[in-house]
């Protein structure tokens, strides 16, 4: 009973809080995800490249959200279990410690957008044929006492196996097979 | 408990106070529509719409968004940034006059809206280096 004027208090901090200062500021960190992010496809037609990576989105169990192919933009969601057996045991023993029930995670949405763009060349023009590809991951996890946690991915390695998809989906594309 | 009773009335009462429904929906408060307006736009000397649309989709992802929709024909783009917090933000274009864009943008934080005008300048700033056009002041 004493708590609650606090978590009411809290409450009102939270849903007053600023933005973190310099959220619309590019900094070095984040350039260095735009190349992780980031992959050049050369010798396809953007439209192509479109299809390529819809298809390898189809692959992986997403679903389409919404697509703007004039400006190269995808969007794709799926939900998933995300109990994982570790996160499990340690709830349960922290349970068992404190003799309150402790939260873990129990599903995820999976959220994906995609753009392609032309590579612009020394002129400012964008180049025939040439594009660059940006995918981004999100995830939405929901606890068990329903919480949530919301997290950009940025794990090197899912970026590394996404692109090898895509450029064997490519390869396909290019063979019309 | 009497202390407890008197602490959530206040409480209530600051929460109350905040603002009624049709305050939330129409986001009345002490800045005025066209203030807003001001901080919340720029114009940009070129007439391609999809260019502008495009270096705002690079922009919004250089920042960490994840964009959510985008539309040519109504020019606009939509994203969510997720960092432990919640951030959307959407960017419509559209022309003005024969040879200008204007760009305005909002974004929400959580669930308050962002009325700092810093925060727009620098997305600005970040937009103009990705689109090699000076921003210039909006309507």
């Amino acid at each position: 009973m004493k708590t609650s004027p606090i978590f009411i208090l809290a409450l009102l901090l939270a849903g007053c809080a600023e933005p973190p200062k310099n959220v619309f500021v590019v900094t070095p960190e984040l350039l260095k995800e735009r190349q992780v992010e980031t992959r050049r496809y050369d010798g396809i037609k953007e439209e192509d490249l479109l299809v390529a990576c819809s298809n390898v989105l189809q692959d992986l169990g997403f679903n389409l959200e919404n697509s703007e192919t004039k400006l190269g933009v995808l969007t794709a969601n799926k939900q998933r279990d995300a109990t994982n057996a570790s996160e499990v045991a340690m709830a349960v023993f922290l349970a068992l410690l404190s003799g309150k029930p402790v939260p873990y995670s129990k599903d995820q949405t999976i959220r994906v957008s995609l753009v392609i763009r032309p590579v612009i060349d020394s002129n400012n023009k964008p180049m025939a044929n040439s594009e660059l590809v940006r995918v981004t991951f999100q995830r939405v996890v929901r606890m068990t006492d329903n919480s949530t946690r919301i997290e950009t991915l940025n794990d090197e390695k899912l970026f590394q196996d996404f692109y090898e998809r895509v450029s064997k989906a490519v390869f396909l594309e290019a063979q019309k097979v | 408990m009497k202390f407890t009773f008197l602490a959530i009335l206040a409480c209530a009462s600051v929460i109350g106070g905040c603002a009624t429904t049709n305050q939330r929906v129409l986001d009345a408060d002490d800045q005025t529509q066209l203030q807003k307006r001001t901080y919340q736009s720029r114009t940009f000397d070129t007439s391609d719409k999809e260019r502008v649309l495009r270096a705002t989709i690079s922009t919004l992802q250089d920042l960490g968004f994840v964009i959510d929709r985008a539309d040519l024909t109504l020019g606009s783009v939509s994203a969510t940034k997720m960092q432990g917090y919640l951030i959307k933000m959407t960017v419509s274009v559209r022309p003005k006059g024969t040879d200008r864009m204007l760009v305005r943008a909002n974004a929400q934080f959580n669930v308050t809206p962002i009325e700092d005008p810093k925060q727009y300048q620098d997305f600005f700033s970040s937009l103009e280096k990705s689109l090699f056009l000076s921003a210039n002041a909006g309507e």
